[in-house]
């Protein structure tokens, strides 16, 4: 166990955490430059595109310290996104220490904070690491400054490194071995074993990724899920090296896998216990949560056909995901489709794009919602986060809304701008104070809808870039809800439909029909759009009639070109979407989604 | 059986700013060598002909073929007709650009054979002719089509275009009723389409071409039935116009979606159920045939019903629509059955008509063609 170390990056988004792993593998694994794939821990290509972390992914790495020795250093790699930092905390319950990466040109961001505070919750060593010496605008003794003043870390234990060039990555790695401790644990004990993720394998089921806190693990053995009591076979249980590796044995102080005949992610959730069914342990291990959706959208396939391919896909993807949950939604517009959660709107992208790439389906999401708490006279309450099922407001005593705390941190220089935002939002509670001279930390409590919509991208665009953001659910407050419906033609698209403030209702009906007038293309008649709450038109555009369309010339040297050409305008209609008797395209139904950027 | 024949000339004096066709200039050095291979591709696809008929039409086009001179251009007919023949009444066109051809030039085209004359005129606005970048007057046009007549050409068909940028209605009308008081026996009017890759495209992508708006292309559409009714010239196809018995024959062989030969560079045929392109570059078409290389580079062989639903949507671009009999004949399918519910709803809009005998677009559907089409295709 003395030879083990288990420790976990935690950095802001971009900071170059997978570059750091990537320079790691390659200096322990002895793999060539050649042979080795960037992000190497990221495998899904919107990982790789995006340059974000989505799942968690862990690698045991062998490495020869100058004291001689050989360790085995268990990298748990983990989400960069705001969206998933449940798994995030997951991973580093799994870990002695953590190394904190901050950029030498940004320094400091928000969250860098979250997770370094996510960190000290779980009692981790940190190894401050300031990465990206070698860029020309890199100001390291700053940013050690920082981390000491806004961080209050040891400036001592400072490392510097460049991952991109490699230039002090060994050293790291040997001060994970002196600074970082090693686990602890009885490997005699009662089984006790941390699940922090799990992941789908398509020829041996789940296959969890635990930390083995007590006790010691065998194939074999005969396990229990401490949440549900559910009980499995193991077929086998090994370390993460660039392959999976089996073992004979997983014990106190390791991080390594499960393979138990388990069918879905869905079944072994983050934060549970494992314990053995012959021996249990008394009491599960403390921090397991259920996840929590937050952001709700219904996804419909573009062609009704496709229906089934939809249904199969998700639950494909769900097998993979487990923060994602699907139901069963139908509208009038578009047939049928799927209620979906979401655990921000990073998370509802990915899933879009996952099951539009993997899976090859088309889709129309509706627009994102969070989870409201209707209040009705009759003194009942509903949870609605499908306008579909919004009460008829007479019925209505009063709604509630979920708030966040956000923080927000960005050079002083931005800030009348950011409260302005904030305001905007129907922010509450705004305070401040500066960490650093010429840096402002900002933390103010907002409508989660608010921040849905597009709060982050304004964020990114009024700072330029140097604004971040984070933030975590804090409880539900009041709010004066109305249901904004757009209408094409005198029919009501109830795809497009959305619970809004009132305060917001006017702007956003506006942007709506801006953005149909844009996008829906002109058709041999006028087509009128509204936006309406209840029967009062609130805001509208027209779209004038299309008069001409018509190929001039086609003979006998153009017919092929040409009816490829119609061919194309028939598919392009096909996946459009009929309303009364008006063609909307998908983006139409995408664009209302897309904020207005002034 | 194939009674049609297109020989393709893809030649020019110079380059015009819309023109996405397959055509080039400078190239007057190739001439004599290209006409020898479209000599041996004649032989070639004459040979290949199991059943041998007399062509009905026979269709010069280009490019221009015009700057050839007229000598060469009517010795490729005579080779043309000796490998073929020619039905007595055959119609035999040939375009010509007014810049390119003079009295003499026509009388020897006429007397070569040639009984039809497609003048590219396009405008009579100086202007607008410049805009284009074709390389004639007005007057020269004008001209043009006074010698052709003396030559003895009683079928003379004019090119014209509008929705030019920069064109007014007034300037478009100037345009159409001077060529109506030419009296020409057929009138061809396209609506210009900018086409990516021409001078024109890269204009309008960077926004700097100005192009009529719809409502005034709309008004001029409407206008070319109004003075062309007037002049006795019935519209029988969307950019087509004629006196009665001056159809085009050779062009509504295309849109009947029947057969045709073809030769020469970029040029497409149509035969034994399979469409080929040839190669556009004249000097790689040489090489090839020289060599006994195949000049094809693209080939396309439909299915019964998308040959059948082709059809269709080529017919519709005739005022008199498709022949139901025709098809049921040709393909065993009738469009009532065949379409459906897709078909009922263009007659509920009025789209389209169906009579017991054809099916064809209402005067309501003309300038919605393409969504009718796109429906049907």
């Amino acid at each position: 166990m003395k030879h083990i170390r288990n420790f976990s990056i935690i950095a802001h988004i971009d900071h170059g955490k997978s570059t750091l792993a990537d320079r790691m593998i390659q200096l322990c694994s002895g793999i060539s430059a050649r042979e080795f794939k960037d992000q190497f821990l990221d495998s899904m290509d919107i990982e790789r595109e995006r340059g974000i972390t989505i799942k968690s992914q862990t690698i045991c790495l062998p490495f020869k310290a100058r004291d001689g020795q050989e360790y085995a250093l268990n990298l748990v790699d983990t989400p960069g996104h705001v969206d998933f930092s449940y798994e995030v905390s997951r991973a580093l319950t799994s870990c002695e220490g953590a190394l904190l990466l901050v950029d030498a040109a940004q320094g400091v961001e928000a969250q860098t904070l979250a997770n370094l505070y996510l960190a000290m919750e779980n009692d981790l060593e940190i190894i401050p690491v300031v990465n990206k010496i070698d860029l020309p605008s890199a100001e390291p003794e700053k940013v050690a400054l920082q981390i000491e003043e806004d961080l209050g870390l040891d400036a001592e234990m400072t490392r510097y490194c460049s991952a991109k060039t490699g230039e002090g990555v060994q050293e790291i790695l040997e001060s994970i071995v002196s600074f970082l401790p090693p686990p602890e644990g009885d490997p005699k004990a009662e089984l006790q074993a941390l699940i922090f993720d799990a992941n789908y394998d398509a020829f041996r089921g789940t296959i969890i990724s635990v930390r083995i806190v007590n006790g010691t693990l065998r194939q074999g053995d005969t396990i229990r899920f401490m949440s549900n009591d559910a009980e499995y076979r193991v077929e086998e249980v090994g370390t993460f090296r660039i392959q999976r590796q089996s073992e004979k044995t997983l014990s106190a102080g390791m991080v390594g896998y499960i393979i138990a005949g388990i069918k879905s992610v869905q079944d072994a959730r983050p934060g549970d216990t494992i314990t053995l069914r012959d021996r249990p342990c008394a009491k599960a291990l403390p921090g397991f949560k259920e996840i929590q959706q937050v952001v709700f959208s219904s996804i419909y396939p573009i062609s009704t056909d496709d229906y089934e391919d939809l249904a199969a896909a998700l639950e494909k993807l769900q097998l993979n995901d487990a923060a994602l949950t699907f139901l069963k939604d139908s509208s009038a517009a578009l047939g049928f489709g799927f209620r979906c959660g979401f655990l921000g709107l990073l998370h509802l992208e990915v899933v879009q794009e996952r099951l539009e790439r993997e899976f090859d389906v088309s889709l129309i999401l509706t627009v994102p919602s969070v989870r409201y708490k209707c209040f009705l006279k009759d003194g009942s309450l509903q949870e609605i986060d499908n306008p579909a099922y919004y009460p008829d407001p007479a019925n209505i005593d009063y709604t509630e809304e979920p708030y966040i705390k956000a923080t927000i941190l960005m050079p002083d220089r931005y800030m009348g701008s950011v409260m302005n935002l904030c305001m905007e939002r129907r922010g509450e509670n705004t305070t401040y104070h500066y960490p650093t001279p010429g840096r402002i930390e900002l933390s103010c409590e907002i409508p989660l809808a608010e921040v849905i919509y597009d709060f982050y991208d304004r964020l990114k665009s009024i700072t330029q870039g140097y604004g971040s953001f984070d933030y975590s659910l804090i409880d539900y407050r009041k709010s004066d809800l109305v249901k904004l419906d757009i209408l094409v033609n005198g029919e009501r698209v109830d795809a497009l439909s959305q619970l809004v403030h009132r305060n917001n209702a006017r702007a956003r009906g506006l942007h709506a029909c801006e953005m149909l007038k844009e996008e829906i293309p002109r058709q041999m008649f006028k087509i009128a759009i509204q936006a309406a709450i209840g029967g009062n038109v609130i805001a509208r555009t027209t779209i004038s009639a299309l008069r001409k369309d018509v190929t001039a010339k086609c003979y006998g040297g153009d017919i092929t070109r040409k009816r490829k050409l119609l061919e194309k305008q028939k598919a392009g209609k096909k996946r459009m979407k009929t309303v009364g008797n008006v063609d909307i395209p998908q983006t139409a139904f995408l664009a209302v989604l897309k904020s207005d950027q002034k | 059986m194939v009674s049609a024949l297109y020989i393709h000339i893809p030649f020019c004096v110079s380059k015009c700013r819309y023109c996405s066709f397959s055509s080039f200039a400078g190239l007057n050095g190739l001439y004599d060598r290209y006409l020898l291979n479209v000599k041996k591709e004649m032989d070639q696809i004459s040979a290949g002909c199991c059943k041998k008929m007399e062509l009905q039409t026979v269709f010069l086009g280009g490019g221009t073929p015009t700057v050839l001179d007229p000598e060469r251009l009517v010795n490729l007919l005579d080779h043309a007709e000796k490998l073929f023949g020619f039905a007595f009444d055959a119609e035999i066109s040939v375009e010509a650009n007014p810049g390119t051809v003079d009295g003499r030039a026509l009388e020897l085209l006429r007397q070569g054979g040639f009984d039809r004359l497609s003048l590219g005129v396009q405008s009579f606005s100086a202007d607008e002719l410049a805009m284009l970048g074709r390389c004639h007057s007005p007057m020269e046009a004008d001209a043009a089509f006074k010698a052709a007549r003396s030559a003895g050409f009683t079928n003379i068909s004019l090119d014209l275009m509008y929705g030019l940028p920069g064109q007014t209605i007034e300037s478009w009308r100037t345009t159409l009723i001077t060529a109506l008081t030419l009296e020409p026996e057929h009138l061809s009017m396209y609506q210009l389409t900018v086409e990516e890759g021409t001078p024109f495209g890269d204009l309008l992508a960077s926004g700097k071409l100005e192009l009529p708006d719809e409502d005034t292309v709309v008004a001029m559409d409407e206008l070319n039935l109004e003075l062309c009714g007037e002049a006795g010239l019935e519209m029988y196809e969307i950019s087509n116009f004629s006196r009665p018995g001056y159809r085009c024959r050779h062009n509504i062989n295309y849109w009947q979606n029947n057969e045709y030969h073809a030769a020469g560079a970029g040029a497409v045929s149509f035969s034994s159920g399979v469409r080929e392109k040839r190669f556009d570059d004249p000097r790689e078409y040489c090489r090839r045939v020289e060599a006994g290389d195949t000049v094809i580079t693209e080939r396309e062989e439909l299915t019964l019903e998308a040959s059948f639903r082709e059809t269709v949507v080529m017919g519709l671009r005739m005022m008199d629509g498709v022949e139901r009999e025709c098809l049921v004949a040709r393909f065993g399918l009738d469009p009532e059955r065949y379409y459906g519910e897709v078909l009922e709803k263009l007659v509920a809009q009025q789209l389209v008509e169906l009579t017991p005998t054809h099916l064809k677009v209402t005067p309501a559907g003309r300038l919605y063609s393409n969504i009718i089409l796109a429906e049907l295709v």
